[in-house]
């Protein structure tokens, strides 16, 4: 259809284009070589099937945001098929008589109608998402004032580009479908196997043949022109996450999400600068959508503070597109702490994991920070706070600054004596933790998982001073060598003793027990509590002899259903006590961080936090209806049983552990601590019965 | 036998209370011995020597009077080489480390540190230690010539205090190789409160953990119009200025009322509050020394006890 | 200019302390040690030092024993020179650490000697002065702030009530340090490790430690609980305190 010097115009495009392109795509793939090394080789076929499975299915979209997902399939769905679409347009151009229009062939019918349903999908799409950025101004897009931004960014960078890639799909599209109708309109105005080319085809209807012959040219110019010219874009704009994306997801760790890297360098740990991140970490400055996803689920930004793993991600991109070439001939000795993240923003993350988990592309925004954190705990840069509980953890093996020798104190008050594991054989040790073993709330829960226990009959020990710290949170604030001292003698302490299991209630200390020590030598059997429990439940070996007739609500705790699936233990124990689980809108994998985790429990709050992410959860809880917020981790116990009191829902929202309702239900004869839950059938409970009667 | 021999200790020309403290316990101790009990002056000092009545007589050395670590050590080892005392007093102070320790080892003299009490035996002298912290009494017995560093605020400074004039003794002393040379002194900044003249004060120790979290002492001070105090390791670490520091090297305060929250209790501390007419204690450790000196006590966790206890005021 | 620092370690205070079977000293099998907190002090303000210029050599010492090596190599992951350990010998008091110290020192031509102006367990006196007093150096205790310049020391000790005196020394001199300029900087683990693999230890001998402060311990004992705090059950309680001694 072209003539014989559009055909050649196109193809010295085509050359020109493809030569810069490859300059462009020369660079992303050299920034890339740029990080440090990491090993990604494994199985790489069945990585690219499992990736593009995942593409194609969208499944790693859907995380969040349904509508705007929605939107999103039209134009991946769409694009995809279009890639066809652009070879037919080429054989158009440079076959005579090539055409799919007006044929018998019911594949080329076929071709027609999905290229034309999915044409109009697209611009639909596109308006939505471009109306979503310029009209609706969702504040989710927007990120908090104290969050470091490039300047490129500042100065309106996201909305440049998205302008530029929204107007080039709407104009690259939008003049193929023109073009189509065009053709209808020169052919016979309609065709039922392009059902809305057919209906705009009458606004041509009445143009000359040349007119139309030079619509045909024209349209055909604007939407393969334009996408030749764009491909030389792509380095320059998000956009380019169509074809990174796959190669992010295919690339991506499929080691443990538990099981932190370790540190490929002792000598100089973490990373510094760019170069210094291993180079998937740069691949996701790529791959990135800079669709702010991530922050939305951030515990750090939703409370206010300075973090935002979208913005250091962004800034990372901006700052390789700044830099060019001087990035790989020896300029890249820029701090990210300079130009991508803040040191306060560093500080403040709680290592939940929902930034990776919701990503759809694949990216661990989290891994950047806890590398930038080894490497500033190296140089001893961290907030003064956090040195003296590392040192308290290095002296006694305990962040509370307590003597070690106190570390089973809270077992003193029970009526019955533990089992010294390290002297006596037993079927499961109990890792106990620093929390449940020294912070006063936390203590009746643990001392209430003992008589649990002792009532069923488990033969059950602990370590009493031999155990430190499992280290989970020492290790996610970089410092690795105290992380490793402890494992070390840890281990040696768990050797010393004989038993078939090990059980912890802390989520962070089974983590790592499961995770991290067999890495290190320490290859043991652990189980959550909430497993042991419903395990004895279903044995008989807990007797539940009365139903207890309340809704709660169970709030996930990060360390053990994101990071580690258990999700289902916990909530079938509190069913089995009779308990009506009501779930709060962000649950299992969406679970919302209580703030305690990467070292923030030994940090004082930030000072630009507007609310701290554990009240936010107990609104979230109030919104659902219920009185009664569950936990499973004693991290989330005293956040939450002070988060009750500071948002003011004291009187209306009791915080109970799972193993307040496996007590409850038991109905020992007599009970030490005296609690009655009342039914929330019966008449209203006053707030004044609720929080005398459950006895917190 | 030889005298018991008190260091005085002076501070822009008065006698520091450390110096009633020590008398009082010598003259007890020469009484009980039948020795005699000789107080040594520096400087101009011996022209306030009527001060000194409980002492039998003063020796004056003569000398500067600003505090110079090594002409008063020199002086005092001039004069101890000279008495041959039995025992030797001297403040367990930033200035009497200094001397104690120079004059004994120099003498090959035994010297015994953080004394709280001194009592006489058939040949020598008892001498109990508070040491780790506070944490345990060492009992030390010496005979002959020892040099024992008193605790300030160990013993009563009113039984060092007497209307008689002592005999005043000029003596001729070493003065010291003139290494060290004093410069001036240097008051402290204008403060925003003066916490000595305070009636009650809330204090907050290590027990408190962060910055951020003295807010909530604060908030109780404002409730009973009270002032803040701290222990030394909060001005260490700068979560707290100086002024508002109780102790050996920081105030030395005497409030009607004085709160101490998550303070364990060393002598370095004690030293600055034990004269607080009502010392109320809140520390999560019922071993705490603190509970040794205060009057009232809660081995509760002080965030409780506090929030709680603004809450009701309130 | 060459700064020597004098580490000791002691009974973390943290622990519960009990005496032992003889009554005379603490039961310490079952406690931890760690590096007495002015020490520390003494290590920064060296360090410090050093950093801005005014030093050029730190070197960190101790006494040979349990916890020694982990105190040296912290010591150089700070920033410390060079650490040298005493062997052959055990000290029982401030007076035998001095003497073996000094004997150490003597020969060495340090310019400064640091460390804490005191420690926990140091009932004959305190191991500044003592060493000074055996190497007959000049020396001032309770020191919290020094800067160089030439061969002079200008140094700022402590008095009560928040007062400080302004000193000039004559170098080499030994300094009882109170508090550096800044906290005690925190060592990471990884770095201690690190310098583990890469740095070595100095071993020199103490030598004659001398007959010791010729006093010893006659007994031992928490002090008497006898007329303590009384102690008060609830907040209400503490109210009816404050009332009646007129608070509120």
């Amino acid at each position: 259809m072209l003539s014989p010097n559009e055909r050649i115009v196109f193809i010295l495009l085509v050359v020109v284009c493809g030569i810069l392109a490859f300059q462009g795509f020369n660079r992303v793939f050299k920034t890339v070589r740029c990080g440090a090394d990491a090993d990604r080789s494994d199985n790489l076929i069945g990585r690219f099937i499992t990736a593009l499975f995942d593409v194609f299915l969208q499944k790693s979209i859907k995380n969040a945001r349904p509508i705007v997902s929605l939107f999103h399939s039209f134009i991946f769905y769409a694009f995809s098929f279009y890639l066809l679409v652009n070879v037919n347009d080429v054989l158009e151009a440079y076959v005579d008589g090539w055409t799919t229009l007006g044929s018998d062939n019911i594949l080329a019918n076929l071709f027609n109608l999905f290229a034309d349903i999915f044409s109009v999908l697209v611009l639909v799409g596109m308006v939505f998402f471009l109306y979503r950025r310029f009209v609706q101004k969702p504040k989710v897009m927007e990120f908090n004032a104290n969050v470091k931004l490039h300047p490129g960014v500042s100065a309106g960078g996201l909305k440049k580009d998205s302008l530029i890639v929204g107007i080039f799909i709407l104009v690259h599209v939008g003049s193929r479908w023109l073009g189509t109708a065009i053709h209808l309109a020169d052919n016979g105005n309609t065709d039922k196997w392009l059902p809305t080319a057919s209906i705009i085809s009458g606004l041509f209807s009445d143009w000359s043949p040349a007119a139309l012959e030079t619509g045909i040219h024209v349209t055909w110019w604007l939407a393969m022109g334009l996408i030749v010219l764009f491909i030389p874009y792509f380095p320059r704009t998000k956009h380019i996450h169509i074809m990174v994306a796959p190669v992010n997801l295919a690339l991506g760790r499929k080691t443990h999400r538990g099981a932190m890297d370790g540190v490929s360098n002792p000598a100089s740990p973490g990373a510094r600068t760019l170069s210094d991140l291993p180079w998937p970490q740069v691949l996701d400055s790529w791959a990135c959508i800079m669709c702010t996803r991530c922050h939305e689920v951030c515990p750090a930004h939703e409370s206010g503070t300075s973090l935002s793993p979208s913005a250091m991600e962004i800034n990372k991109r901006y700052f390789i597109n700044e830099q060019g070439n001087s990035l790989f001939n020896g300029a890249a000795d820029t701090a990210l702490l300079d130009y991508a993240i803040s040191d306060d923003a560093v500080w403040s993350c709680t290592t939940c994991y929902a930034c990776v988990q919701v990503c759809p592309v694949g990216n661990e925004p989290m891994m950047d920070i806890l590398e930038l954190r080894r490497n500033e705990v190296y140089d001893a840069k961290m907030p003064d706070e956090l040195a003296d509980v590392l040192r308290s953890l290095d002296e006694q093996g305990n962040s509370f600054n307590e003597s070690a020798r106190r570390r089973s104190r809270w077992s003193r008050t029970l009526d019955f004596k533990l089992k010294d594991a390290t002297k006596d054989p037993v079927k499961y040790l109990w890792y106990v933790g620093d929390f449940a073993s020294f912070n006063q709330i936390c203590q009746d829960t643990t001392r209430k998982v003992a008589e649990v226990l002792m009532v069923a009959g488990v033969d059950f020990g602990i370590m009493g001073k031999k155990e430190k710290s499992a280290g989970n949170d020492v290790r996610r604030v970089g410092e690795e060598g105290l992380f490793e001292v402890l494992v070390e003698q840890n281990i040696e302490s768990i050797e010393s003793c004989e038993f078939e299991e090990i059980f912890t209630t802390d989520p962070h200390t089974f983590n790592t027990l499961k995770n991290e020590y067999p890495e290190k030598g320490g290859n043991f059997p652990v189980k959550h509590y909430s497993t042991l429990l419903l395990e004895l439940i279903k044995n008989g070996d807990i007797k539940l002899n009365k139903k207890l007739d309340i809704k709660a609500t169970y709030h996930d705790p990060c360390y053990l259903g994101r990071y580690n699936g258990i999700y289902d233990d916990p909530r079938q124990v509190m069913k089995l006590c009779g308990v009506e689980l009501v779930e709060m809108p962000r649950n299992k994998e969406n679970s919302f961080c209580c703030g305690a985790g990467g070292g923030q429990i030994w940090l004082p709050d930030h000072d630009d936090m507007v609310q701290r992410p554990s009240e936010n959860r107990i609104e979230e809880a109030v919104s659902v209806g219920v009185n009664h917020f569950t936990v499973a981790c004693p991290k989330d116990m005293t956040m939450y049983s002070d988060a009750a009191k500071t948002s003011g829902n004291e009187d209306n929202m009791a915080v109970n552990d799972i193993v307040d309702f496996v007590l409850e239900a038991m109905d020992l004869p007599e009970q030490p601590m005296d609690e009655t839950f009342s039914s929330d059938t019966e008449e209203a409970v006053s707030p004044d019965t609720l929080s005398e009667e459950l006895n917190l | 036998m030889g005298d018991i021999l008190v260091i005085t200790e002076h501070l822009k020309g008065e006698f520091q209370d450390i110096t009633f403290e020590m008398l009082g316990k010598a003259k007890d101790l020469a009484g009980e011995s039948g020795r005699q009990c000789v107080a040594i002056t520096f400087g101009s000092m011996n022209g306030k020597s009527d001060e000194l009545g409980v002492a039998d007589s003063v020796i004056s050395v003569g000398g500067s009077d600003d505090y110079n670590p090594e002409s008063y050590a020199a002086a005092v080892q001039s004069v101890v080489s000279a008495k041959s005392p039995s025992l030797v007093l001297v403040g367990s102070t930033s200035m009497g480390m200094d001397i104690a320790n120079s004059v004994a080892t120099a003498l090959d003299m035994p010297t015994v540190s953080y004394c709280v009490d001194v009592s006489a035996g058939s040949s020598g002298f008892s001498c109990t230690s508070s040491m780790y912290g506070g944490k345990m009494n060492v009992v030390t017995n010496v005979d002959g010539s020892a040099l024992v560093m008193v605790l300030a605020g160990a013993f009563n400074a009113d039984e060092g205090k007497s209307a008689e004039s002592p005999a005043v003794e000029d003596f001729v002393a070493e003065s010291g190789a003139g290494k060290i040379r004093f410069k001036q002194l240097i008051e402290p900044e204008a403060a925003d409160v003066d916490i000595t003249q305070s009636d009650i004060l809330v204090a907050v120790g290590r027990g408190i953990g962060s910055k951020d979290d003295i807010k909530l002492a604060e908030e109780l001070a404002d409730i009973l119009v009270a002032d803040l105090a701290c222990s030394r390791p909060l001005v260490d670490a700068g979560w707290m200025s100086k002024e508002h520091q109780v102790g050996k090297s920081g105030m030395k305060v005497k409030p009607k009322v004085y709160i101490a929250l998550g303070i364990s209790g060393a002598p370095e501390h004690i030293e600055g509050m034990k004269s607080s007419s009502t010392i109320i204690a809140i520390n999560s450790d019922k071993n705490a020394p603190i509970f040794d000196v205060a009057h009232y006590g809660m081995a509760e966790d002080l965030f409780d006890v506090v929030e709680e206890l603004v809450e009701e005021l309130e | 200019m060459k700064i020597a620092v004098m580490l000791k370690q002691g009974p973390d205070l943290v622990e519960d302390l009990e005496v032992d079977a003889s009554g005379k000293a603490l039961a310490s099998d079952d406690i931890k040690f760690k590096l007495n907190e002015f020490d520390d002090h003494a290590l920064e303000e060296a360090i410090l030092l050093k950093e801005s210029g005014a030093a050029d050599e730190v070197v960190a010492m101790a006494v040979e024993g349990k916890g020694a090596d982990k105190i040296l190599f912290t010591a150089i992951a700070k920033g410390a020179d060079k650490a040298v350990k005493l062997n052959g010998g055990n000290p029982q008091d401030s007076h035998q650490l001095g003497k073996a110290f000094a004997n150490a020192l003597g020969s060495e031509g340090f310019d400064m000697v640091f460390t804490g102006v005191q420690s926990v367990d140091d009932r004959d006196g305190q191991l500044g002065p003592i060493v000074a007093s055996y190497l007959d150096t000049p020396c001032v205790s309770v020191v919290s702030g020094v800067s160089v310049s030439g061969g002079t020391a200008a140094v700022y000790k402590e008095y009560s009530g928040g007062m400080m005196g302004e000193f000039e020394v004559d170098m080499p001199a030994v300094l009882g340090i109170q508090a550096a300029k800044q906290a005690p900087r925190y060592a990471p683990v990884s770095k201690i490790r690190q310098v583990q693999e890469t740095a070595s230890i100095e071993e020199v001998s103490m030598g004659d430690l001398g007959s010791g402060s010729r006093s010893s311990v006659a007994s031992m004992a928490p002090p008497a609980k006898g007329s303590g705090a009384e102690m008060l059950d609830d907040v209400e309680e503490l109210i009816e305190v404050l009332k009646d001694k007129g608070v509120i």
